[in-house]
């Protein structure tokens, strides 16, 4: 049988339209031959695969929603009959938990660059979840504003530290970072000292929390609302504006506006998260939340030029956007030019992975500066080439900075004040300690240089630490400002010598340019929080 | 037990290979209902023998020898006249697919086919999208759109052909 007749019997057998005879002759050639065995099994692994793939670009909610009916139909038409009741409470809740990883990506609230900037809290569990008109899972940041919670239960972490459970049915509207509303539904709340003053209002009464933790319910057909302090103190505020303080284990009325004391209650009634899942968060996904929050810290930065947090990409993104909040914004954006997305430190986030001689990311940053200071989370999985690089500006014009790793595994940091003109003579060279060796490939970095004007001062740091200048050229002769324009990530354009390729090998998913020199504890800081494990 | 098997790591689990043991089912000439049976099968046994598995462990190997042994229990239970391999040719497929597993689920390979995806022809794209992810069958499918079964089954060959050489291509260039 050639390969075209058994291309042709195999597709037929994957479609299910075989003659009984066309069967038999594929059966016994698969039987005879390795070679068609092969064949076959790429032909019926791609029909597979065209099956999961995506055909277009459609809201993500959409995704969501078609991707939960297929599953509830497929495991409740077939098993439903014969699995039995217990099965089914497992299946069930897997089935919950499936879409919540399933669906493709969070549903970030934000849309534009820097908008997620403006979220004030994040979902960091859930369980048996249904939101209104959202397909929120754990990792979706939240902007003010009002969410429903149809059923099941959310851990909602504001950015002041304050950290909520909700349970559904509930209608809840976040305000900003240490403000929300209870129209109805069940909240309990723990409030760390960093998010003291966290303020929570429902039925006009305003509860300002000056300890620890406590319960609030209102019910959704009754109206009733009930606290109850499960330590700490909490300030109550009604709407004529008298004041009650209640500590640990007092509960109070709210229900007309104003708060009156009333006898405490069982504190079950107001579940957890944690009780619901166990050990709800990964240390995986704590690590990722943890740096989430981080990052949204850094992005404030009044300091930043631009910032990369490399998130939400797909397939289709071409655009990797500035999240700085001052500054230029999308202007800064970078355009990725044959990277793909890839995963990043933690399986939540995504990466932009370099591995072609043309991947890149392009920016355009003009300016001149007196200091720079560069940080990136890089995964290199092999030095290729004579000098990788992680940031080269295009070219080497005058006073534009080189920031690359050579082949044995040193930071090589450079600038020339007259570009290529007499290079030798006047090209600052500074290389690091070796820090990388090929053992390391496949471990994520995070890998930092400051550069201020004056003489030699130029400072790198791997994962947090120092490390020194051990070698280089011209380092004695000063340096008075630097530039950055046109420029890449993971690569070099315009090459000042013909057929140089310095392309990275290797994974980024976070970068940050300061027009100021960082201090090593900010760095050391800002590895601590980014660390994979 | 282990207190490291969680429900949340099962479903993670599962659902990062959930795609993958049905490639491996599909691979060993299993058609789509079987395919879907036999998955589904293997994924509820696993959830039910969850907390026998060793964290760290091969999730993927795990599945695959409960979907062989559901597999050759599906084919016992078939008919002579259906066009299922026999049991023999069954264990050979499942060996060499097992062998290309790596090859075959990586995510190079997951994101090269969608690549070459994005890169067909908008009304291609559509046909695909069809024939795949629709309940319909073809035969509906070519009614809808005023052709015979057997021109549609052609031009989704032809384009299968073409997703095939693209992929081979860009997994060969890597």
């Amino acid at each position: 049988m050639n390969d075209e007749e058994l291309e042709k019997l195999t597709q037929k057998h994957l479609d299910e339209r075989l003659t009984k005879e066309e069967f038999k002759r594929l059966e016994s050639f698969l039987q005879d031959s390795s070679y068609a065995r092969r064949r076959y099994i790429e032909s019926a692994r791609m029909d597979s695969a065209l099956q999961e793939a995506h055909y277009e670009q459609v809201p993500n909610s959409l995704i969501g929603k078609r991707s939960v009916q297929q599953s509830v139909s497929k495991y409740f038409g077939v098993h439903w009959t014969w699995v039995g009741v217990t099965a089914f409470v497992g299946v069930f809740s897997l089935l919950l938990f499936m879409f919540l990883a399933k669906s493709n990506k969070p549903e970030s609230e934000s849309h534009d660059s820097g908008a997620h900037v403006e979220s004030v809290a994040v979902i960091t569990a859930q369980a048996g979840v249904e939101w209104e008109n959202k397909n929120f899972r754990e990792g979706t940041s939240l902007k003010p504003g009002t969410i429903k919670l149809l059923k099941g239960i959310a851990q909602v972490d504001f950015y002041s530290g304050a950290a909520i459970s909700l349970s559904g049915p509930a209608k809840f509207e976040l305000i900003n970072e240490d403000k929300a509303v209870l129209y109805y539904g069940k909240i309990k709340a723990h409030v760390p000292p960093a998010a003291r003053g966290f303020k929570i209002k429902a039925k006009e009464v305003l509860l300002e929390d000056l300890g620890t933790s406590f319960g609030l319910e209102v019910n959704k057909e009754t109206g009733i609302a009930d606290l109850l302090v499960f330590d700490g103190e909490v300030r109550l505020t009604g709407k004529s504006g008298n004041s009650l303080l209640l500590t640990d284990g007092l509960a109070a009325n709210l229900t007309n506006g104003e708060p009156v004391k009333q006898k405490p209650f069982n504190p079950e009634r107001f579940p957890e998260v944690s009780d619901v899942v166990n050990a709800s968060a990964s240390t995986e996904n704590l690590r990722y939340l943890e740096w989430k929050k981080s990052s949204i810290r850094i992005a404030k930065d009044p300091r930043l030029i631009a910032y990369f947090d490399f998130e939400d990409l797909t397939n289709s993104s071409r655009r990797l956007k500035n999240r700085a909040v001052n500054g230029l914004g999308s202007e800064y954006d970078g355009g990725i030019v044959g990277a793909r997305v890839t995963d990043g430190r933690w399986s939540q986030k995504t990466s932009l992975d370099f591995r072609s001689e043309g991947d890149r990311v392009r920016f355009d940053i003009p300016g001149e500066w007196d200091a720079l200071s560069l940080f990136a989370w890089v995964r290199i999985d092999a030095l290729d080439r004579g000098l990788n690089s992680l940031f080269l500006t295009d070219h080497f014009d005058p006073y534009e900075i080189h920031w690359q790793i050579s082949k044995t595994g040193y930071i090589h940091f450079s600038t020339s004040p007259t570009g290529v003109v007499d290079l030798n003579e006047n090209n600052r060279r500074f290389f690091s300690e070796k820090f990388w060796t090929p053992a390391d490939s496949g471990h994520w970095f995070f890998l930092a240089v400051t550069a201020e004007q004056g003489t030699g001062k130029i400072k790198n740091y791997i994962n947090g630490e120092p490390i020194s200048v051990v070698d280089g050229l011209q380092r004695h002769k000063p340096i008075n400002k630097f530039k950055i324009g046109k420029c890449d990530l993971g690569n070099w354009s315009k090459p000042i010598w013909q057929n140089s390729i310095r392309s990275l090998n290797g994974r980024i998913d976070e970068f940050g340019i300061f027009s100021a020199v960082i201090s090593e504890d900010e760095i050391a800081g800002i590895y601590k929080i980014g660390k994979p494990y | 037990m282990s207190d490291l098997n969680t429900d949340k790591l099962f479903v993670k689990l599962l659902a990062r290979n959930e795609r993958h043991i049905r490639s491996f089912v599909r691979s060993t000439g299993m058609d789509w209902n079987a395919t879907e049976e036999i998955s589904q099968s293997v994924a509820l046994i696993m959830w039910k023998k969850w907390k026998q598995f060793e964290v760290g462990s091969d999730f993927m190997k795990w599945a695959r020898s409960i979907a062989r042994f559901e597999i050759l229990k599906y084919r016992r239970g078939v008919s002579r006249d259906r066009l299922v391999f026999n049991e023999e040719l069954i264990e050979l497929l499942a060996n060499s697919s097992e062998a290309m597993e790596a090859e075959l689920s990586s995510q190079d390979y997951i994101e090269s086919l969608q690549l070459c995806i994005d890169r067909l022809p908008e009304k291609s794209k559509k046909i695909i999208e069809v024939v795949y992810q629709s309940e319909k069958t073809i035969k509906q499918i070519a009614e809808e759109i005023g052709k015979s079964p057997t021109s549609l089954y052609k031009t989704v060959d032809r384009i299968r052909k073409k997703l095939k050489s693209c992929l081979e291509s860009r997994l060969s260039a890597m």
